[in-house]
């Protein structure tokens, strides 16, 4: 069964045409790698999928259910959570506060009214210490560095407990070594939940796709495992003829 | 959400005491005064709803006068009937003036005394629902939302004025009787009053107080500082923003009614721009991310302003002007920032140091070993 | 036939009034994002300049209009270095503070020279009528629309054919790539309001024939100047123009089918829905940040 599905799906910013009839289908438990050079449309898509951008036309399923028109916190309701390129936590809220905005099975006002703790046990606990913040749990997120604000958005999403999570750069950033546990915990979160990457860093890439999907202009430009991609003389042709300082 | 909390319930049970035990000593308990400081605690409590929307949702409201002059209006038109009784046909003195023929039907139903008091709070808050729901649902935010405030109030302001047979026009509403509660006849002048003002006070900001501190709370702080972001994690904005947006109006209608039996009278400058921005800039100097601080602001500049115009005349109102420039300067967080970094301060230096340097060692061992755990995964 | 041409001319003369009074505003928010909510009082101080030379030195207000123009800017200018340039980080800020000033302006105003209403007289050779097709039309409500059409022609051309004003447009689109390409924004800035503050002195100037001169007068004239910038869209003087007719033309056909507290409750009504459904107002500076 899909757990996503991209149908024709096309934006127009006045004269450009940043997603063309793009068609995506991401099976249950996958992970895709979405590859391309510069402006070939992968943080549209993203952004379509998650309802920051309003598609021109096309559908978008999640499992059965039609999400193109929903506003972005039912999409997230649904079940799409979002990584951004750049990391975007609450600055002047701390660890624990930000991992409670993150834990919203919940999200209603009348529920988020009796809530008054949280509990730094069970769940929480666990997540902390996968991302190495049980040391931070009251310090204000903008005094984190660079890579633990991209643990701890990582962190968000894990509360969230998303079925589809679309990751944005999530290495970018990040250590040779922090890289590696961000693939490990990938490999494990891979199969309960859906995820889509959007990554530059090809030893990571090869480390952990399943299907990888290569766009150019908008469109899609070649689809398949990570052996037969670099083979694809389409890939190369793309990669040669535009930006050649690209470090894809 | 967890921090600090024990801090807070001492600082509230500090103003408490000021409220309830040492503002009637300084009055003397004399009547007089004692209406004065009611005044200012309502004062107080006005800017109390600003920093509510504005300190935790960031939505700054130019017209929170509106809704404390509905409120003012709703008390004052009951007690306006209630002084009408002995006239012809129960109207108020205003209306035979300007002709009118019978009571018109939407001041039938303030004859009530439990209809009048269910109303300065509900009508505010939808009010504030419905215009909170339309600026709210199409994203707006920041100056737009201060100009749309802004305007609706002084449109308001316009008819009240112009609709003389129905709300007394310029000269608002004027000679109103006493307030009856359960046989109770109100003495604005008495304690008991004085007490009835500061309870309704401390109950207002206990219950707001218990909103804030609650995870509705924080996900307001969320969307302070990224609406976006918030959304993303499946809250809906725009129904908290109206939440936070309402419940400000429904404390400034409280305000309002108690005004309105302080003075004595309702007048349209209670929805003025510059009262309105009087509350704002009260809340600014208090502290606007606390309601308790930003009440104290109130309370301190009236009061300031009732001591000191005495010694300054006129001059008080130059000093009041430059006041604010320097707070919105130097102190952007208001005297309760001031208080917060002094905290901050004191708190590193008499107790975090040894912990910061235990938990620096402890950092350094925990990376290494989570890391290697990891790696073993 | 000719009460309909009244209305349109009346229409005009306040749209002229509006557009002085908003250009400099458009100008300080569109290029700082400062709300200055003093800017009203600017207004009251050039017309109690404009009062003062009159009564003291006999000077008329159009000859005088150089020394109230500098007088407003000079003023802008000790405002923008004191206070203003320190909030530039905190646009929403700058509403209170700039509240603040008002009051101290507005206080300092009515120490110095009383709240009576002070009366100042139009020049003698604009007394009198121009009759046309029926409609009365006087001199001086003509010169103010010629002289507000000359304001927006001299400012357009400030913006968009002088160095001062490529400069500006830099700082607006990104003032950190400008400071590196050597053009100091913090001058730009203080340029840019000493001029707003100019403009809204002479507004205030010209207006005194017209209405009575007090020291609260700024608070009104502000509410409406702010309405005109925000529906004509940021950083837009054309938006601010066309802004200015529409509220100018709705004032005067309103007030006449109505009344004119009726036609400013609608219109005050519409600019909400406006700004509801259009926050980027009418003319929106597509460049913009």
């Amino acid at each position: 069964m899909a757990a996503l599905t991209l149908e024709k799906l096309t934006v127009k910013f006045g004269g450009l045409v940043a997603v063309n009839e793009l068609d995506l289908h991401i099976s249950d438990g996958e992970l895709r790698c979405l590859l391309g050079p510069n402006g070939a449309g992968k943080s549209t898509t993203l952004d379509l999928i998650c309802g920051k951008t309003l598609p021109t036309s096309g559908r978008i399923l999640l499992g059965d259910q039609d999400i193109t028109h929903l506003p972005e916190f039912k999409r997230a309701r649904a079940g799409v959570g979002r990584k951004f390129q750049t990391p975007t936590v609450f600055k002047e809220l701390s660890v624990i506060e930000n991992l409670e905005i993150g834990r919203s099975a919940f999200p209603g006002v009348f529920s988020t009214m009796r809530v008054f703790r949280t509990p730094i046990r069970g769940q929480i606990r666990e997540v902390l210490s996968l991302v190495g913040l049980d040391y931070e749990i009251y310090t204000k997120a903008e005094n984190l560095s660079h890579g633990q604000t991209q643990w701890l958005e990582i962190a968000m999403l894990l509360m969230q407990d998303c079925h589809v999570i679309l990751m944005d750069e999530p290495t970018a950033g990040m250590t040779a070594q922090e890289t590696k546990q961000t693939a490990s915990l990938f490999r494990e979160l891979q199969g309960e939940h859906t995820m889509i990457v959007v990554e530059h860093d090809m030893a990571f890439v090869r480390d952990i796709a399943d299907i990888v999907t290569v766009m150019d202009g908008g469109s899609l430009l070649a689809e398949g495992s990570i052996a037969e991609i670099e083979t694809n003389a389409a890939v190369r042709e793309a990669y040669l003829t535009d930006t050649g300082d690209d470090d894809a | 959400m967890n921090k600090g909390f024990a801090i807070d319930c001492i600082g509230y049970a500090l103003f408490a005491v000021f409220v309830v035990l040492i503002i009637p000593w300084l009055a003397n308990y004399s009547g007089y005064d004692l209406n004065v400081y009611a005044r200012y605690l309502v004062l107080g409590m006005a800017a109390a709803a600003v920093a509510l929307s504005w300190g935790t949702a960031g939505i700054l409201n130019l017209g929170q006068a509106l809704t404390f002059g509905i409120g003012s209006y709703i008390m004052a038109m009951h007690l306006k009937l209630k002084a009408s009784e002995a006239q012809a046909g129960g109207m108020p003195d205003f209306m035979g003036w300007t002709n009118m023929e019978e009571l018109p039907w939407f001041w039938e139903p303030f004859q009530s005394v439990s209809f009048t008091l269910a109303a300065g709070i509900l009508i505010p808050v939808a009010i504030a629902s419905l215009i909170g729901g339309f600026m709210f649902r199409g994203r707006i935010t920041g100056v737009f939302v201060a100009i749309i405030t802004l305007s609706l109030m002084l449109a308001v302001q316009l008819w009240i004025i112009s609709e003389q047979r129905f709300t007394g026009g310029q000269n608002g509403l004027t000679g109103l009787a006493a307030l009856e509660l359960f046989g109770w006849s109100v003495d604005v002048y008495g304690l008991a009053f004085y007490y009835m003002v500061a309870g309704c006070l401390l109950v207002v900001l206990t219950l707001a107080l218990l909103f804030l501190r609650s995870k509705a709370g924080l996900v307001l702080r969320a969307i302070r500082a990224d609406p976006e972001r918030t959304r993303f994690f499946g809250y809906d904005v725009s129904t908290y923003e109206v939440v936070a947006f309402a419940t400000s109006a429904g404390i400034a209608g409280i305000a309002g009614m108690l005004y309105a039996m302080i003075l004595g009278f309702a007048s349209p400058t209670y929805m003025g721009l510059s009262l309105s921005l009087a509350f704002v800039i009260w809340a600014a100097v208090g502290g606007r991310e606390s309601i308790v601080a930003a009440t104290l602001g109130g309370i301190g500049v009236n009061m300031a302003e009732g001591r000191l115009s005495d010694l300054f005349f006129d001059q008080w109102t130059l000093i009041l002007g430059v006041i604010f420039i320097v707070v919105v300067l130097f102190l952007p967080r208001g005297l309760f920032g001031l208080v917060m970094d002094l905290r901050i301060k004191l708190e590193s230096h008499f107790m975090a140091n040894p912990i910061s340097r235990m938990n620096t060692s402890l950092d350094k061992h925990r990376s290494e070993t989570t890391a290697s755990q990891r790696e073993g995964k | 036939m000719h009460s309909w041409l009244n209305e349109i001319f009346i229409g005009l003369s306040l749209t002229s009034i509006l557009l002085m009074v908003a250009l400099g505003l458009a100008i300080i928010y569109g290029t700082m994002g400062v709300i200055n909510l003093a800017h009203g009082q600017f207004v009251m101080i050039g017309a109690y300049v404009a009062w003062f030379l009159q009564s003291q030195f006999g000077i008329g207000i159009i000859v005088g209009l150089p020394l109230i123009f500098i007088a407003g800017a000079l003023l802008g200018l000790a405002v923008e270095r004191t206070i203003i340039q320190r909030l530039y980080t905190r646009p929403l800020d700058t509403i209170l503070a700039t509240w603040g000033i008002g009051i101290v302006l507005e206080q300092l105003v009515r120490g110095l020279f009383g709240s009576d209403s002070r009366y100042v007289a139009r020049p003698e050779f604009l007394d009198g009528n121009l009759i046309l097709a029926g409609v009365h039309m006087s001199y001086y409500r003509l010169f103010i629309i010629g002289f507000a059409l000359l304001t927006l022609a001299v400012t357009w051309f400030l913006l968009f054919r002088t160095e001062f004003g490529t400069k500006l447009r830099a700082v607006i689109q990104n003032k950190e790539i400008s400071e590196c390409y050597g053009v100091s924004a913090n001058r730009v800035y203080a340029v840019t309001f000493a001029y707003g503050a100019g403009l809204a002195a002479i507004a205030g100037a010209l207006i005194t024939p017209m209405v009575s001169v007090t020291p609260t007068m700024g608070t009104g004239v502000v509410v409406d100047a702010f309405l005109v910038v925000i529906v004509g869209g940021v950083g837009s003087i054309v938006g601010t123009a066309a802004a200015a007719l529409m509220i100018g033309e709705a004032t005067a056909w309103l007030s006449y089918l109505l009344s004119e507290t009726t036609a400013r409750i609608l219109i005050l009504l519409g600019v909400i829905v406006l700004i509801r459904f259009r926050p980027q107002g009418l003319f929106p500076d597509k460049v913009r940040r």
